[in-house]
């Protein structure tokens, strides 16, 4: 009781929400301008957190994250054009109905949808993570090393696109975090002479990178400024949201369910579980002709569960450091700086601040409704903001922020290198979420294998010595083969019909 | 062809990682030494990389058999937009440390700026102005020691 009220007392001090709503009214700004993303909202708010106390720094974070994914929303309504990934899933759903004159109402059914989304995923959040914490504290090297080959190869295989990209895409991730002192011998690798590589690469600069800088390339690279809003408001933003909330609270349920799930898998972020959602939604649809032409079945689905998605990906990262998606793979960095390491430790001796993380979570949603509602009546505002003004004022910040790490300029090579990269596989279709995998659990993979061999002499049978361990073991060996036996048996079935022809 | 020429990339950069991690000390007391996962990783950007550009090898088939791969004049100016960014960096880099922060920053914004056809003053108005709110938190606010340069001068 003690340590909630700890919690409580971090949370509700006039510093605290002040950044709560700084942080809301930033991550509505980033969501609701196309092509910046609630992942690079996070990463360019990181060296800001640098300089707060943990409490206010996880708020900021969590707050600007399910905000922004909301705000995407707002340009998919009114412009078709997704404000953030998230909201690609049913942009055309909800830009048909705003032609309709129906964007406020699609808005608010959205922003209710989603808040309900984010407090379902908290709820899993808070009851699910003790439990697991204290299965986790029975995990060893063994354990946490296939774990983190779990979250790796997972982020392959749910991956959207080519399995060959996303594999090739996770082993970039995967080589930067070799980069430094070895963990064993201290032996130099890919510093090239340079000291302030022997640290290794600090992920920060490389987020900002992969998903600030790139962005900005692809801005550069095209043309689209993509400014025409129909501005025809008839409708009220709250006024139909309880007869849809009556009329489809399964999918709202279902929706919020998925996404947290869909959340938990490393790798798969509330983009995915947006498009899963829809997807479930559309097969199990009664009027499933109407979809695609404006209707908002397939809306309270994906909405709800992009947000969940959010606070399902925050499970893993408590409690066991595998982040979820690519906003808690910075917010695992972040956590680490403050002194908060994520692993099943963090429910015993985190004090009230894991209480704290849970009820700014809460606000966090919470806050999302009268926000979201000024950000709605005030749609024009945030959609008609010149990008050509903007993206030149985020380069500076990319620059400022990734020299803000450790004061040096090394740090800004490594964002221009990273981001140059990034712009040339993300142009051709390579995801980005497994090179950030790759670089957040390199080193927790290599780390404990190294550990488990020193243990065991070099005997590689003992990682499948313990009973969780020969489980996730043989989890990992199943996501691999059962998609080659798949593809094999269906070969094979297929053979007699489809003869090759040489 | 686009993936099948990063296949190769991809071929080429394991085959340097490998051959660089073979390099790492070994250690007697160690069966697995630092080389390990570079080592790994060279490989599997080899394997990898053959895969991508066996799928793709049609498209070189397609060039044998007359198709053309070029870019036009539209996709060339896009691309090269595109590394502006880029080169703005690079800029801020090379500059920084005698011009100041302030004023490198101030300057890639409003080229940028021009770049996307804003009007001048506009540009250099909002370019000032963002330069010194972001100077101002960044060096004052949040203590970080950016490169005063010229406006050193003014103390």
């Amino acid at each position: 009781m003690d340590a909630f009220l700890q919690g409580l007392a971090l949370v509700f001090n006039f510093q605290t929400l002040l950044v709560i709503i700084g942080a809301a009214i930033f991550g509505v700004f980033v969501g609701a301008v196309p092509g910046l993303t609630a992942t690079m909202a996070v990463a360019l708010l990181v060296p800001i957190t640098f300089y707060m106390d943990p409490t206010p720094a996880i708020a900021a974070i969590v707050t600007t994250s399910a905000m922004a994914i909301f705000a995407g929303d707002i340009p998919g309504t009114y412009l078709n054009i997704p404000g953030t990934p998230a909201s690609a899933a049913y942009v055309g759903e909800s830009h048909q109905l705003a032609r309709q004159g129906r964007a406020r109402e699609t808005l608010g059914t959205n922003l209710v949808c989603s808040m309900f989304g984010g407090l379902f995923g908290t709820l899993v959040l808070v009851f699910v993570s003790p439990s697991l914490a204290e299965v986790a504290l029975k995990f060893s090297s063994f354990e946490y090393f296939w774990l983190a080959l779990l979250g790796l190869s997972c982020s392959i295989f749910i991956s959207i696109g080519s399995k060959t990209k996303a594999f090739l895409s996770l082993l970039v991730g995967l080589l930067l975090s070799t980069v430094g002192l070895d963990m064993m011998s201290g032996a130099p690798r890919f510093t090239f002479g340079i000291p302030d590589l022997m640290a290794g690469v600090n992920f920060i600069p490389v987020m900002i990178g992969m998903f600030a800088l790139n962005e900005l390339m692809m801005f550069y690279g095209s043309r689209n400024e993509g400014r025409n809003v129909p501005a025809v408001h008839k409708d009220e933003v709250f006024s139909s949201v309880p007869k849809h909330l009556k009329r489809y609270w399964r999918n709202l349920l279902r929706g919020s369910s998925t996404g947290t799930l869909i959340g938990a898998l490393p790798g798969a972020g509330a983009d995915i579980a947006a498009w899963i959602s829809y997807a479930m939604g559309k097969s199990r649809s009664k009027d499933r002709d109407a979809y695609g032409t404006g209707h908002i079945e397939g809306i309270v689905d994906a909405s709800s569960a992009n947000n969940s998605g959010i606070s399902g990906a925050w499970v893993p990262a408590l409690v066991f450091g595998i982040p979820g998606d690519s906003i808690t793979a910075i917010v695992i960095g972040v956590l680490y700086m403050k002194g908060m390491n994520p692993g099943p430790t963090i429910f015993m001796d985190g004090g009230g601040l894991i209480y704290a993380l849970f009820i700014v979570f809460f606000i966090a949603n919470l806050i999302m409704l009268p926000i979201g509602y000024i950000a709605i009546r005030s749609a024009k505002v945030f959609i008609l903001t010149p990008r050509k003004i903007l993206m030149p004022i985020i380069l500076c910040f990319c620059i400022v922020g990734a020299f803000a790490i450790n004061n040096t300029i090394t740090d800004v090579w490594i964002m221009l290198i990273t981001g140059s990269v990034a712009f040339i596989l993300a142009r051709n279709d390579f995801p980005m979420a497994p090179a950030i995998l790759g670089l957040v659990l390199g080193g927790t993979l290599e780390n404990n294998f190294m550990s488990s061999m020193l243990k065991s002499n070099g005997d590689l049978l003992s990682f499948f010595s313990r009973p969780i361990s020969a489980g996730l073991g043989a989890m990992v060996i199943l996501i691999w083969f059962v998609p080659l036996f798949i593809r094999l048996y269906r070969r094979y079935r297929g053979a007699p019909q489809s003869p090759r022809t040489p | 062809m686009k993936d099948f020429l990063l296949g190769l990339a991809f071929m080429a950069a394991g085959a340097i990682v490998y051959l660089v991690a073979q390099q790492f000390p070994t250690m007697p007391s160690l069966q697995y030494g630092p080389s390990l996962f570079p080592s790994l990783i060279g490989g599997g950007f080899m394997i990898g990389g053959l895969i991508l550009a066996i799928s793709h090898v049609g498209a070189l088939k397609g060039i044998g058999h007359g198709m053309t791969w070029h870019m036009d004049r539209e996709q060339l100016r896009n691309t090269l937009l595109s590394i502006l960014p880029g080169l703005a960096i690079v800029f801020y880099i090379l500059t920084s440390e005698w011009l100041g922060a302030l004023l490198s920053l101030a300057l890639v914004m409003f080229v940028l700026m021009l770049a996307r056809r804003t009007p001048p003053l506009l540009a250099l108005g909002v370019s000032l102005v963002a330069a010194l709110i972001v100077d101002l938190l960044f060096s004052r606010y949040l203590l970080i020691p950016l490169p005063e340069g010229l406006m050193s001068i003014w103390g």
